[in-house]
């Protein structure tokens, strides 16, 4: 029984990875403009840290690097720069889970920042080491959006699943 | 503390060796995708994959242009309509005076041509108002006695004779028609040279050939021509046309209906004629 309830609980949770996914997919290539554009959270980004704190057994270090490529392609840059970022965001995300499992959404992101400065410095560096000089300092806005992003998303789950999910 | 999903025993590698496979993965696609453009397969297939989601993505801000596009139309349509409307009323009116116009020209210049004759010589003047009166079938003119006109003179328009002066002012004249009952008209038939007496039909706008004997030739289509024997009306000047020729037992005459050919309800400039020598004494 144990075992039956705990495959479907698997296969409920993969297939609202899925969805998530296909969401993120979908917000990432609305067509945004302007202000917004700038300010655009990292979709991929963020299910690939919240999928790697929350189902690590899942959504790990490849799968960081599969949707870091989606997130090349979709912003038509070079192939690897999102991916590398993404898998170092995952990487951080892999040292820092125990500790951020015991916060709440808000102390979450503040800790979070960092990580989702690095990862977007990282595609900056990149970028820059291997194609082009960066457009500004811009690139890093997604940064501090994608983290009030983390805060908004983590909190209403937490909200969704009553006590929240460290407690599972 | 471990989550369920938490691995107690790291199977495999660790964490750190895997985040140095994977950007070294990373540093090969770097190169292979800047350097030598090897990875464009693998774009393309991903742009194949997500079209569906990019449409889906476009659909509904391509649907909100949609409508605000449709409400613009509507609105650029229904002022670009008001506009054409009020420019159509205009060009209509437009279009009519310049009908107006054209006609006009038309009427001066067969005066003009009728003006070339040396015995039609006159005085051009423009109709005033046709008498209310339906019977009395008068035309009242902006000339009169100061333009040396007098009772009797003849009026003719473009196509022909209209009438008569019968009644001068000082400024305007009155002229009874062609078509009045009570004035009779000498002509002769233009094909036949017989002459005979027009008098108004005492219907509107007709005459009638009097007393003309059954024998007379005459058929429809027959126009008639003033004969000039009365020395009222100079001779050959267009009067009317012939359009029905009917016998009757009790009437040992003819009874032959005639159109006017002058635009009698249609002119409104027309030229009263002049004897020669009133022309002479100024």
């Amino acid at each position: 029984m144990v075992v039956d309830k705990v495959a479907r609980h698997e296969a409920g949770s993969w297939r609202s990875l899925a969805m998530a996914l296909l969401l993120a997919l979908w917000l990432q290539s609305l067509p945004w403009s302007g202000i917004g554009l700038l300010l655009r959270p990292d979709f991929l980004l963020l299910l690939v840290l919240y999928g790697s704190l929350h189902h690590p057994h899942r959504v790990g270090m490849g799968w960081a690097f599969a949707l870091g490529l989606l997130s090349d392609f979709n912003d038509g840059v070079v192939f690897g720069q999102h991916a590398m970022a993404y898998v170092a965001g995952a990487y951080a995300m892999h040292l820092l889970r125990l500790r951020l499992l015991q916060f709440d959404p808000l102390r979450q992101a503040i800790q979070l920042l960092p990580v989702f400065l690095m990862v977007q410095l990282g595609v900056l560096l990149i970028g820059w080491l291997a194609v082009t000089p960066p457009l500004g300092w811009g690139i890093v806005l997604p940064a501090i959006s994608t983290t009030v992003l983390w805060y908004g998303v983590a909190s209403l789950i937490q909200l969704w699943h009553g006590k929240g999910m460290r407690r599972e | 503390m471990a989550a369920s999903g938490q691995p107690m025993f790291v199977r495999g590698l660790g964490a750190t060796s895997r985040l140095i496979i994977w950007l070294l993965v990373g540093l090969a696609m770097v190169a292979l995708d800047s350097r030598y453009h090897a990875l464009e397969g693998l774009r393309a297939s991903l742009a194949l994959v997500t079209q569906p989601l990019r449409h889906a993505a476009r659909a509904p801000f391509e649907m909100a242009d949609e409508i605000a596009g449709f409400l613009t139309r509507h609105r650029a349509l229904q002022r670009e309509r008001d506009a054409l409307l009020q420019e159509r009323a205009e060009l209509r009116a437009e279009i009519n005076a310049t009908r107006d116009l054209v006609r006009e020209y038309a009427e001066l210049r067969r005066l003009a041509a009728l003006d070339s004759r040396p015995d039609l010589h006159g005085v051009t003047a423009s109709v005033l108002y046709q008498g209310q009166d339906w019977f009395a079938q008068r035309l009242t003119l902006d000339r009169g006695g100061r333009s040396a006109l007098r009772a009797g003179l003849p009026v003719v328009g473009a196509d022909g004779l209209i009438g008569q002066v019968s009644r001068v002012y000082v400024s305007s004249s009155e002229v009874t028609l062609v078509t009045n009952r009570d004035l009779l008209t000498p002509v002769f038939i233009e094909r036949t040279g017989q002459r005979g007496l027009v008098a108004g039909a005492g219907r509107s706008g007709l005459l009638e050939l009097r007393h003309m004997t059954v024998r007379t030739d005459v058929r429809e289509g027959d126009i008639l021509l003033t004969s000039g024997i009365d020395r009222v009306y100079p001779a050959g000047i267009p009067v009317a046309r012939v359009t029905r020729v009917s016998r009757s037992t009790t009437n040992p005459y003819l009874r032959i209906d005639c159109v006017p050919l002058a635009g009698i309800e249609r002119d409104r400039i027309v030229r009263v004629l002049l004897p020669v020598v009133a022309e002479e004494k100024p």
